[in-house]
């Protein structure tokens, strides 16, 4: 303070460029941006941590669907996208670096390829969400590829009105025909971890494969056997929360994306420098941020469960 | 240690830094997913999902420290870190408890 109350009288007072008015040094401007950075990204953590305790409550009650569902996403593109997340973060903190030395030309480049891996992994989310919308595993009815076999009426019965598609797949290799006309959720892929679990049960009597909650989730109360609606409707739970996750994910990949162009367009425009880089700054923790999320989200979302039927 | 704020104002680990903070991501990404196709069960039940977090969480750490420079950030900023954490095993750990413990019923499926 004592600086500020003889800097009034001065007739010219010394600024550093990049200080903003309302602060009272270079040091307390950094501390203060940052900070507010952080505060964001912790609501940020608390934000995707909601979907994150849904996860964990589902999974947690049906394991066996999950574990199909987990199975069934695309794992080479969720590690190859991974990988171009990671290389993104590499090259977003080496525009940080080069913009507090001085860089431009290094930053700017570094800018470019930090977005074009933002792109890649925008397109390669796309493609998985193509799949999934052409296999029918759009939680939303109507939102899937509509497939009208030749022969079948649009009044043909629901999948899960005949009932009896997934049960006649588990036993023959044959592909079944698809046949969508309403474009509903379909789970084409049968039950084999609850019919294992089931063997097993019968096998020794006295041995609880399945959970309380599984048994209540999956099987017909009054047969016993795996009731192949309930448990695709635990499967559709699987694919709702993949799609709030890494849609949620994808938003702010978009997000990230529309900064860096901004950032691109500052640094074009020469306006960082090692005294003044904050907004670069801040824009990488945010980039990393994201990067994180899709760290938990790979594991959670792709592999928990992959033993299970990595056998067989 | 005295003021290390001051003297490290740009304080990181240069470019050899940030490769080695790389390679350690792309080693735990290549890891978590060839231990994600083995049967840990043997160890103890849930062994694959323990292990797939573990590995997670150093990735988190590694990038936090190093590419978002917590390592040479203020104190209130590592409280700012961790805080979050706390807070979100707070979330995570209250509606456990409650979901955990409850029986079969109206609310259960």
């Amino acid at each position: 303070m004592a600086n500020h109350a003889t800097s009034y009288s001065d007739k010219f007072v010394y600024h550093e460029p990049g200080l903003q008015h309302q602060f009272e040094d270079m040091k307390q401007q950094e501390e203060s941006v940052s900070i507010g950075m952080w505060m964001f990204l912790v609501q940020e953590i608390m934000f995707f941590g909601g979907l994150f305790t849904v996860y964990l409550v589902f999974r947690f009650r049906f394991p066996m669907a999950f574990s199909m569902g987990s199975n069934h996403l695309n794992v080479i593109m969720g590690f190859t996208n991974t990988l171009v997340l990671i290389v993104s973060s590499l090259t977003m903190a080496l525009t940080v670096y080069f913009a507090q030395r001085n860089k431009r030309n290094w930053q700017i480049g570094m800018i470019v390829l930090t977005m074009l891996f933002g792109l890649t992994f925008l397109y390669i989310k796309y493609l998985e969400y193509h799949e999934k919308y052409v296999d029918g595993l759009v939680p939303v009815a109507g939102w899937n590829r509509k497939v009208k076999l030749p022969g079948t009426e649009l009044s043909a019965p629901l999948p899960f009105e005949t009932g009896a598609v997934a049960a006649s797949e588990q036993g023959g290799e044959e592909e079944k025909p698809y046949n969508n006309p309403r474009g509903e959720f379909q789970w084409r892929e049968g039950s084999k971890l609850v019919s294992d679990a089931l063997a097993e049960e019968k096998a020794n009597p006295n041995k609880k494969v399945l959970t309380e909650y599984e048994r209540a989730g999956y099987l017909d109360p009054t047969t016993g056997l795996v009731d192949e609606y309930r448990f695709q409707e635990k499967i559709r739970s699987f694919f709702w929360i993949y799609f709030a996750l890494t849609g949620l994910h994808a938003l702010h990949m978009i997000i990230g994306l529309g900064l860096m162009t901004w950032l691109l367009l500052q640094a074009f425009k020469g306006t960082f420098n090692s005294e003044y880089y904050s907004p670069v700054e801040m824009s990488g923790l945010y980039w990393h941020f994201v990067d994180i999320v899709w760290i938990f989200l790979f594991p959670l979302l792709y592999l928990l469960g992959r033993h299970l039927l990595a056998g067989g | 240690m005295a003021e290390p704020h001051i003297e490290s104002q740009h304080m990181h680990i240069g470019i050899p830094g940030y490769l080695v903070v790389f390679g350690i991501l792309v080693v735990g990404t290549i890891l978590t997913f060839v231990v994600a196709l083995q049967d840990l069960d043997w160890i103890f039940p849930g062994a694959n999902t323990f292990v797939a977090l573990a590995i997670a969480f150093t990735k988190m750490s590694c990038v936090m420290l190093f590419f978002m420079h917590v390592r040479w950030s203020p104190k209130l900023i590592w409280l700012a870190a961790i805080c979050s954490f706390f807070w979100l095993s707070i979330m995570f750990s209250f509606t456990m408890q409650d979901y955990l413990t409850r029986g079969l019923g109206v609310f259960s499926t």
